[in-house]
């Protein structure tokens, strides 16, 4: 069989020690990247790029993909212990990750991600082994209706995730929604909301609002709770900074998830991997028997978008791979680098640089294992971080935020921002508004209008659009059940309460 | 020695000093700054540092040039830094026609190019007119008909309403009377996903980011946008040949430099690019990447901006975008 | 209910903040197209969240006004106030790297929040700041090459 004859082939390119050592480089300094705010593998690998003009093409791609999903493992790490994402896709993590640590189970979430990165890193890297040209010709069957009724359906997610005021967490949204539109209208060129400041021309960077709104909120809150906050427990003993049998054994569905999910938003292009996780999170939270306990600490909500922007990066690699379509943003580079080598990705490459190919699919499931021994043991050792009295780590966590705020683009106008979402995450713990449905909006806002004048365009103003075709029409319609389920379930709560009082 | 010998001598030096000024007098004591309006792994980004690479590599510089990220609502973001430098001879940057469409059409974008320093164009991007391979259309004449026939069914992806894509389909609805649609899309991936996918029917693309698909017969290009044809599609017409004259409105990428930079400053730049085109390496680079290596001066080149800047603001008031200055 | 109950009544006042927003929102929204012959224009979203924003706030204040649950204690004013000093300090530090860069400023807010809001010793409070201080130095910009705010000092 033509997969299996050239996996074989891919794994005596990728065992090569020349390309082993690369793997090797690749998925260390993509987790040191994806642990430290403020790096992004994008960045990182165009740095790299002239170093890589000289090396063999298979070694240098190896490396660079090493990075790419190397960074999706570290970037857990801040996120879990302080609350502050390490990169775009792990601001979900933020959410139960933290919460656990805050409960003394910061091992057992660092490891519960490790774990999870792990195994739907590797189903992502399986799904791009057997079923890459089938997918990639699902993705290209995805038109703008139907990427509107993704993100409907990702917005309706937000039900989920309002805790107990729906209407605080829809006005969140909203707040999402009009901040993501600051900026330029990509259709018309019309700038919006930018009060006059060339500098908002460009919109506002997402990991700003993430980091204001969930880090330096959290760190103010703390001082607020005074002497009550003052040291977050860290147990003592290796057999309780790892995660114990009961935690993994929650996991099981986060597993599938987490790789199902993450593998199918990835190889959209123009879906982030932010979406993905949002996704995962969202499912499992709506599958789970106990989602009222979401947001609390359970290693479900790890699990499920931590596997899920894993799985991502194999998701996103069927398109570049098979089509030469890039993903956006890392991906995008990567095309470069491999133009740079004189490789062209397109449909021919398979067929004709099969050593790329394989060697590239090959050296992922390596890159995988060694990740996980890379950062399994690193647990214990990140989680005596939280050892530190809170009269230090609150200093540290305000300057890791600036760090990540400043890193990507350095300019200070983005601290200010800092300073400014800083302040309206702490005002939404105080007057208790949902944080968590802010950042589901300004993640799927743009997306979403983007999708719907799309569409509109498209079909030429017919609104029928989004139900004649038949993947959008399901989406929608899972939406508007989700949507409606509070509704429902309040519904059915009378129903048996008058039931009871009757019987 | 004679004295004749040491006055000959003097004046070929104060003779070559004249014609060549850059020889005697600016040369660059600190790293040079080269401003890119994307952030790293943009098309200027890659550009900017393949320049870098030969200008190391043919040892053309006694300084390092560094590639300056500056992202952020398209060029405003550079452009306003390099305003900010005024004076100073070690900013330059790589503009792009994103320079010139961002400051017509954004009330905050007020960094003009032409109150910088241009030194010198270095290319022209073409493009490719193309179409799924199992379209019905075989030529540019098909498409347009088609549109005729139905104005507003058929569609074209692109990105904003300023892209290049959409200044070529506005030229050519006005002068053949055919309307169809332009969907924006933000990244190049997704619009050629859209393509194959059949959700739009025609895109213009640049022959790089397309040249694999036709290549592997998945798209086939109808015609190509620039005066002359491209070495890789020696068989496919260009617009004028195909029977549609608009006027050239070049996609380009050049080097400016900082406001009031001194004309030795101006002058060196100048030659030390004009240098790099000579290279066989950057003849690669534009073969490979599919390039037009039209090479404008500096004394041409201000002329030619300030008249490329009325055409396009013509084009997009047309366009019906909002156009501001 | 007297009106300074109402003032105080945390829904009310974000309920009231969020609908002006609405209101400004769907303001601004009037200069864009709403729909054009291509579809929505950059009006329709801003309209449509603005509105909902509007109606959703006034729901909001509704819903308070009604249920007169002031199981809620008096607003904890000291610990609130710490809390925004400490966001006022990081607002000041912000504001203070452009000049002084990131080394000095952070030292100075490190040490504020030590030695003030958690009232340690002010030795202990100058070593962590000197000591996070050149840490977050030596770690991102020299080791990393993340560039870090840089002020007149040249650090």
């Amino acid at each position: 069989m033509e997969i299996a004859s050239g996996l074989l082939h891919g794994f005596a390119v990728a065992l090569q020690p020349a390309n082993v050592f690369w793997c090797f480089v690749g998925c260390f300094l993509g987790t040191v990247v994806g642990i430290m705010p403020g790096l992004g593998p994008a960045a990182t690998i165009a740095m790299l790029l002239p170093l890589t003009f000289k090396m063999d093409p298979s070694g240098g791609i190896i490396m660079l993909a090493g990075i790419y999903y190397g960074a999706k493992y570290g970037g857990s790490t801040t996120s879990i212990l302080l609350n502050i994402p390490g990169e775009s896709s792990s601001v979900v993590t933020c959410l139960d990750g933290y919460q656990m640590a805050r409960k003394g189970r910061a091992g057992a979430a660092l490891g519960i991600a490790a774990i999870a990165s792990f195994v739907a890193g590797t189903v992502g890297v399986i799904g791009l082994t057997l079923i890459a040209p089938p997918i990639a010709a699902f993705a290209l069957s995805f038109s703008s209706p139907e990427y509107f009724a993704l993100m409907c359906l990702g917005l309706a997610l937000v039900v989920l995730l309002s805790g107990p005021s729906l209407v605080k967490g829809l006005l969140a949204l909203l707040l999402g929604l009009w901040l993501t539109s600051i900026g330029t209208d990509l259709f018309t060129a019309q700038s919006r909301f930018i009060f006059g400041q060339a500098t908002l021309l460009g919109g506002i960077d997402f990991m700003v609002v993430a980091i204001g709104v969930f880090a330096i909120a959290e760190v103010l809150a703390g001082i607020q709770a005074g002497e009550k906050a003052k040291l977050l427990p860290v147990p003592s003993g290796i057999r309780n900074l790892l995660p114990n049998w009961e935690e993994l054994k929650a996991c099981r569905f986060a597993f599938l998830n987490g790789s199902v999910t993450g593998f199918l938003i990835g190889v959209l292009p123009g879906a982030g991997a932010a979406i993905s996780s949002f996704m995962a999170y969202g499912v499992e939270k709506a599958m789970s028997k106990h989602p009222e306990k979401f947001g609390t600490g359970v290693p479900e909500g790890v699990a499920a978008p931590e596997g899920a922007n894993n799985a991502d990066t194999g998701g996103a690699l069927v398109p570049l791979l098979t089509l030469g379509i890039p993903g956006g943003g890392t991906t995008a580079i990567m095309l470069s680098a491999l133009v740079l080598w004189g490789i062209k990705p397109g449909p021919l490459l398979m067929t004709e640089a099969p050593d790329v190919f394989w060697g590239l699919v090959a050296s992922m499931y390596i890159g995988n294992v060694v990740l996980l021994i890379l950062n399994l043991p690193l647990v214990p050792l990140f989680a005596q971080l939280l050892r530190l009295p809170v009269y230090i780590l609150f200093p540290i966590i305000l300057g890791i935020s600036i760090v990540g705020a400043y890193g990507a683009s350095g300019r200070l106008f983005d601290l200010g921002l800092l300073v400014g979402f800083g302040l309206l995450g702490y005002l939404m713990v105080k007057f208790e508004y949902p944080t968590a449905p802010l950042i589901l909006g300004f993640v799927l806002g743009d997306a979403m209008e983007r999708a719907l004048r799309q569409s509109l365009m498209m079909s030429q103003g017919d609104l029928t659009t989004f139900v004649q075709r038949p993947i959008s029409a399901i989406m929608l319609g899972l939406a508007v059940l989700i949507l409606l389920s509070p509704l429902l379930r309040r519904f059915n709560q009378a129903r048996v309460r008058a039931i009871a009082e009757n019987g | 020695m004679n004295r004749r010998h040491v006055l000959a001598g003097a004046a070929s030096v104060v003779t070559a000093a004249a014609l060549n000024p850059a020889w005697a007098q600016f040369k660059p004591t600190r790293p040079v700054e080269f401003v890119v309006h994307g952030g790293p792994g943009s098309g200027n980004d890659v550009f900017a540092r393949a320049l870098i690479a030969i200008i190391d590599q043919e040892k053309l510089s006694p300084v390092r040039l560094q590639v300056a990220n500056k992202p952020g609502g398209g060029s405003t973001t550079a452009s306003a830094y390099v305003m900010s430098k005024r004076g100073d001879p070690n900013v330059i940057a790589c503009f792009t026609n994103a320079w010139i469409t961002d400051t017509l059409v954004q009330e905050a974008a007020n960094n003009r190019i032409v109150d910088m320093s241009p030194i010198v164009r270095l290319v022209v991007e073409p493009a490719l007119v193309v179409v799924r391979a199992d379209s019905q259309i075989k030529s540019m004449a098909d498409f347009i008909n088609a549109a005729k026939e139905k104005p507003g069914a058929l569609k074209m992806s692109g990105g904003s309403i300023t892209s290049r894509e959409n200044v070529v389909r506005q030229l050519l609805m006005q002068s053949t009377g055919a309307r169809w649609a332009f969907i924006s899309f933000p990244g190049g991936g997704e619009r050629i996903a859209a393509l194959l996918g059949g959700h739009v029917d025609m895109m213009i693309v640049d022959p790089s980011e397309a040249g694999e698909q036709v290549r592997a017969g998945k798209l086939r290009p109808v015609a190509q946008v620039n005066d002359r044809r491209l070495p890789g599609f020696p068989d496919i017409p260009t617009l004028k040949e195909a029977g549609f004259d608009i006027p050239n409105v070049p996609q380009m990428r050049g080097i400016v430099g900082a406001p009031g930079m001194p004309a030795d400053a101006v002058a060196y730049y100048e030659d030390l690019f004009q240098k790099v085109t000579k290279t066989t390496a950057w003849q690669k680079f534009i073969t490979d990447n599919q390039l037009d290596g039209e090479f404008v001066k500096t004394a041409e080149l201000k002329p030619f901006l300030n008249k490329f800047e009325g055409q396009l603001r013509d084009i997009l008031k047309e366009a019906g975008a909002k156009v501001v200055r | 209910m007297l009106l300074k109950d109402i003032v105080y009544k945390g829904d009310v006042v974000s309920g009231a903040v969020l609908a002006a927003l609405g209101v400004y929102i769907l303001a601004q929204s009037r200069a864009w197209d709403y729909y054009t012959a291509d579809g929505p224009g950059p009006g329709f979203f801003p309209a449509w969240y603005g509105a909902s924003m509007v109606a959703l706030s006034l729901l909001l204040i509704w819903s308070a006004l009604r249920n007169d649950n002031s199981e809620r204690g008096p607003v904890d004013w000291p610990s609130t106030g710490r809390a925004l000093a400490t966001w006022f300090a990081f607002a000041v530090s912000v504001a203070l790297m452009e000049p002084l860069g990131f080394l000095v400023s952070f030292a100075l807010l490190t040490f504020f929040i030590v030695a003030v809001i958690f009232r340690r010793p002010v030795i202990t409070a100058g070593i962590t700041a000197a000591v996070a201080a050149l840490a977050f130095h030596v770690v991102f910009p020299v080791v990393l090459n993340v560039p870090l705010p840089t002020g007149l000092l040249g650090f």
